[in-house]
C-alpha cells in the first residue's frame, strides 16, 4: 500500500528499531542511501547496510538477515515484482520500498499489511482498480449455495424441479461466462499495465522530502538529492519534462537554503558548501578536462558534428575558429585557460552552437562550490561515481566498489572523487571510440523490428561494457550517432538491442534493449516482457537478474535463436 | 600531556546554544543541564553543543570574544606588550578550532576569525620562545609567567623540560665530584 504520511508511517516506526537497508547499485539509490544514513545518524538508529546487485543478491541478503530484522528498507529495488512471493517472509516482516522502477506490481500496491510503498501517488502510476484484478470470494460462495439449493429442492415435484434445475443451470452458465469475460478483461488490463517499463521520481528526492518534513535537511542532503535527480537525466531514465519539473522543485529548496545571511556583514566561511543553479553547457566533465576533449567526447556534440568522419573533424575546427578560441587554449586543462576566455564562454558557445544546429547545448542543472578550489557540477559527480561503482580495474569485488562509490559522495573524500573522474574520462573516451568504430564498420544491423549490434570479444575496452550502466550508456550514444549517420528514414524510429560479452569463462553476454530515440519519447521500454517471452519460447539459458528488466544475461551459444524468437515476437 | 587531552579539558567550557527541541532538565554527574526549550538560548558544555549540532538539533551562538573587532584589539595589544596579555578565554585556541570546524555556518566571518586567532597564537608562542631562550642563556633559577594558557604551556613543556634535564646532566658531568649542580630541578 502507498504510505500517505511518510513521517508517521515510516520514520517514526523505524526510528526505534533495528533496520536492514537493502540498496540497489545505481547512483540514485546511493544518494538515497546517503540521505537516509545521515538521518539515521542524527537520530542514532541502528541499521545494517547491504548492497544488492540483482534479484538473487536480494534473495540471499534477505535469507541472511531475516532472523535478526523485522523492518527492511529497500532502496531502488523490489517494487516491480511480487515481493512476498519471491522472498516468502514471516508475517511480521515489514518492507518499506522506495523504488523508481515502474510499473509497481499490483500485489505490492494492494497488500495492506506487509508492504509499504514510499512512492508519491500522483506520479502517473495508472494502477488498475482493485475490482478489475482481484475477485472477491463471494462469487464462489454463491455458486456453492446454488448447488446446495439444487440438492435441497429434490423433494419438489418433477415439473417444478426441472424448471428450477434449468434456472439454476442457466444462472450457473451465466456466471461462468461472466467469470471468463472478467478473467479475459483482467488479463488484458494487466498486460497493458505491465507491458512498458519506465521510471518515476528519484528516490533521493523522496528521502530529501522526508528530511525536509523532519526539518533535518542539510545542504549535503540537498546536494545528494540533486545528484540522484541528475543521474536519472544522465542515464536517460526520465523524460525531459519530468526532469525540468523536478529541477524546479529542487530550485525552491536551493533558494531556501541560500536565503540565510549572506550579506556584507555576515559572509559565510569559504569552506561552507554553496549550491547554485546553473544554466550550464552539456559538455561532460568540461571543467575538469580540456574543452577540446570534452567536446569530442560528449554525446551531444559528437553526434551533431559526426566526429567519427573527417568532415566532422573539419566542422569542429570551424566551430572553434568561429568562436575565436585558439587551439592551444582549448586543448589545455580548463582550469588553466585564460580568464578572458572563460568569462563569457557559455554565451559564446551557445551562440555558435545555434549556428551549427545544436539548439540545446545548455541545460538546467546545479553546481556546488566549497573551499577554494572545489567546484563541481551535478553531472560531473554522477559520472565520477558511476565510474567508481562499475570500475573493472584491479578485479575488485562489487561490494568494495559500492563502498568506494558511496564514500566518494561525501565532501571529505575528494581524492576518491578525483580518481572517479579519471575513470569516467577513460570510460567516455572508450565509449566514443567504440561508437566511432561501430558506425564506420557498420556493425549495427537492422533486423526488421529493431536494430542490433554485437561487440566482439577482441574489441578494445570491451571489459568496461560488461557492466550494465556502462553498456546502457554506450547503446544510447550509439543509437543517437546511428540516427545522425544513417540515410534510411525508417531505421531512425527503431529501438536498439546491444550485446556485449560479460563473462568470458562462463560464456555469457549481457544484452540490453533501449526504446527508439525521438524528441518526444516517453522513455517507456517494452523489452523486459519481450525478453522473457523470447527466452521461454526458445528455452535459451538466460538470467533475468537485474532490477531493470531490459537487461539480461544470455549464453553466447543461444544468441542466434534468442534473436530469431525476438524478431518473430516483435514483428 | 597530549594536545588531545588539553582539547578534552577544553570541552568542559560553557557555550550558548539555541536548541530546536524540548527536553526536561538533565541530571548529570558534572552538574545539571537546564531544561531545553526550543528557540530559547541556554548554556551547555562544548561537548554537548557539538554533539547536538552534528545531529542538527541546535544552533551554536559564538562566544562574545569571537568577534572580529575584539580579536583585532587583542592582537594589537599582544603585539605591543612585552609580557603576555590576558586572553579572552583560557581555552581560546581549542574553542576556536572546535567551533569553526563543526559550526562555521553559525559563526559570521569565520575565516577572518581563524586568521586573527592564529596571529594571536603566533605572537604569544614567539614571546614564549624568546622568554625560554633568555631563561636558559641567563641561567635563571625560576620564572613567573602570567596569562599563559594550558595549550601554550603544553606546547613547550616537553621540549623545555627535556632540554633542561639534558643540560643539567652535561653540566654535572663537567664537574666530577659535585653531587648537585647550581640549577634547580623542575
Amino acid at each position: 500500500m502507498f504510505v500517505t504520511d511518510i513521517r508517521k508511517e515510516f520514520y517514526e516506526v523505524v526510528a526505534n528499531q533495528r533496520v536492514a537497508l537493502l540498496v540497489a547499485s545505481d547512483i540514485d539509490a546511493l544518494c538515497g542511501c546517503k540521505i537516509i544514513q545521515a538521518l539515521f545518524h542524527f537520530d542514532q538508529v541502528q541499521y545494517t547496510l547491504v548492497p544488492v546487485m540483482g534479484w538473487q543478491d536480494l534473495g540471499t541478503a534477505f535469507l541472511e538477515h531475516r532472523d535478526q530484522f523485522r523492518y527492511f528498507v529497500l532502496i531502488n529495488c523490489g517494487a516491480n515484482v511480487d515481493l512476498l512471493e519471491m522472498l516468502q517472509p514471516e508475517d511480521d516482516c515489514i518492507f518499506f520500498i522506495c523504488d523508481t522502477h515502474r510499473p509497481v506490481d499490483v500485489v505490492n500496491v494492494y497488500n495492506d499489511t506487509q508492504i509499504k510503498l514510499l512512492i508519491k501517488q500522483d506520479d502517473d502510476l495508472g494502477v488498475p482498480s482493485y475490482d478489475d484484478i482481484f475477485q472477491d470470494e463471494e462469487d464462489e460462495e454463491e455458486a456453492g449455495d446454488d448447488s446446495g439449493n439444487e440438492s435441497g429442492d429434490g423433494s419438489e415435484p418433477s415439473g417444478k424441479r426441472r424448471r428450477f434445475d434449468e434456472g439454476a443451470v442457466e444462472r450457473r452458465i451465466e456466471r461462468q461466462r461472466e467469470k471468463r469475460e472478467w478473467e479475459a478483461r483482467r488479463r488484458e488490463i494487466l498486460f497493458e499495465y505491465e507491458q512498458y517499463e519506465y521510471h518515476g521520481t528519484s528516490t533521493a528526492m523522496m528521502f530529501f522530502e522526508l528530511a525536509w518534513l523532519l526539518s533535518k535537511d542539510t545542504k549535503d542532503m540537498l546536494w545528494w538529492a540533486i545528484i540522484g535527480l541528475t543521474d536519472q537525466w544522465v542515464h536517460d531514465k526520465v523524460t525531459h519534462m519530468k526532469y525540468i519539473t523536478d529541477i524546479a522543485t529542487m530550485q525552491r529548496h536551493v533558494s531556501r537554503h541560500n536565503h540565510r545571511n549572506e550579506d556584507e556583514e555576515n559572509s559565510l566561511s569559504v569552506d561552507c558548501m554553496r549550491i547554485s543553479f546553473e544554466y550550464d553547457l552539456r559538455l561532460t566533465l568540461y571543467q575538469h578536462w580540456s574543452l577540446y576533449e570534452s567536446i569530442c567526447n560528449s554525446c551531444y556534440t559528437s553526434c551533431h558534428f559526426k566526429l567519427w568522419t573527417l568532415n566532422g573533424q573539419k566542422k569542429l575546427q570551424e566551430f572553434l575558429a568561429d568562436m575565436g578560441l585558439p587551439l592551444r587554449q582549448v586543448r589545455q586543462k580548463f582550469t588553466s585557460m585564460d580568464m578572458s576566455i572563460k568569462e563569457n564562454l557559455r554565451e559564446v558557445i551557445e551562440e555558435s552552437s545555434n549556428k551549427y544546429g545544436m539548439k540545446d547545448i545548455r541545460i538546467q542543472t546545479f553546481g556546488v562550490h566549497f573551499g577554494f578550489k572545489n567546484r563541481f557540477l551535478a553531472s560531473d559527480m554522477v559520472h565520477a561515481t558511476i565510474a567508481l561503482l562499475e570500475s573493472t580495474e584491479n578485479d575488485e569485488n562489487e561490494t568494495d566498489n559500492f563502498i568506494k562509490a558511496l564514500d566518494s559522495l561525501s565532501r571529505s573524500n575528494l581524492d576518491s572523487l578525483h580518481s572517479g573522474m579519471d575513470l569516467a574520462k577513460k570510460k567516455l573516451i572508450a565509449i566514443q571510440q567504440t561508437v566511432a568504430s561501430c558506425i564506420c564498420t557498420n556493425l549495427i544491423l537492422s533486423q526488421g523490428p529493431f536494430l542490433y549490434c554485437y561487440l566482439m570479444e577482441g574489441t578494445p575496452d570491451v571489459k568496461l561494457f560488461s557492466k550494465p550502466m556502462a553498456l546502457t550508456l554506450l547503446s544510447k550514444y550509439l543509437l543517437k550517432a546511428f540516427i545522425q549517420s544513417t540515410r534510411n528514414k525508417r531505421c531512425r524510429l527503431l529501438p536498439l538491442i546491444m550485446a556485449a560479452p560479460k563473462d568470458v569463462e562462463k560464456g555469457t553476454v549481457l544484452v540490453v534493449g533501449i526504446p527508439p530515440e525521438s524528441e518526444t519519447s516517453d522513455k517507456k521500454n517494452f523489452f523486459g516482457r519481450a525478453f522473457e517471452k523470447a527466452a521461454e519460447s526458445t528455452s535459451s539459458r538466460t538470467l533475468h537478474d537485474h532490477f531493470d528488466t531490459c537487461l539480461i544475461e544470455l549464453k553466447t551459444e543461444d544468441r542466434s535463436k534468442f534473436l530469431d524468437a525476438l524478431i518473430t515476437l516483435l514483428s | 600531556m597530549d594536545p588531545s587531552e588539553v582539547e578534552f579539558l577544553a570541552e568542559k567550557e560553557l557555550v550558548k546554544i539555541v536548541p530546536n527541541f524540548n527536553l526536561d532538565k538533565l541530571y548529570l554527574i558534572g552538574g545539571d543541564l537546564g531544561p531545553f526549550n526550543a528557540g530559547l538560548p541556554l548554556d551547555v558544555p562544548v561537548w554537548l553543543a557539538l554533539n547536538l549540532k552534528q545531529r542538527q538539533k541546535c544552533r551554536i551562538v559564538p562566544p562574545d570574544w569571537m568577534d572580529v573587532e575584539k580579536l583585532e584589539e587583542i592582537r594589537e595589544l599582544e603585539r605591543k606588550a612585552a609580557a603576555f596579555t590576558p586572553v579572552p578565554s583560557p581555552y581560546y585556541m581549542e574553542l576556536t578550532k572546535l567551533l569553526l570546524n563543526h559550526a562555521s555556518d553559525n559563526i559570521p566571518k569565520a575565516d577572518e576569525i581563524r586568521t586573527l586567532v592564529k596571529d594571536i597564537w603566533d605572537t604569544r608562542i614567539a614571546k614564549l620562545r624568546l622568554s625560554a631562550d633568555s631563561f636558559v642563556s641567563q641561567q635563571e633559577a625560576h620564572a613567573k609567567l602570567d596569562n599563559l594558557t594550558l595549550m601554550e604551556i603544553n606546547t613547550i613543556r616537553g621540549f623545555l623540560l627535556g632540554s633542561l634535564n639534558c643540560m643539567y646532566k652535561l653540566r654535572s658531568n663537567l664537574q666530577p665530584g659535585s653531587s648537585k649542580g647550581q640549577y634547580g630541578d623542575f
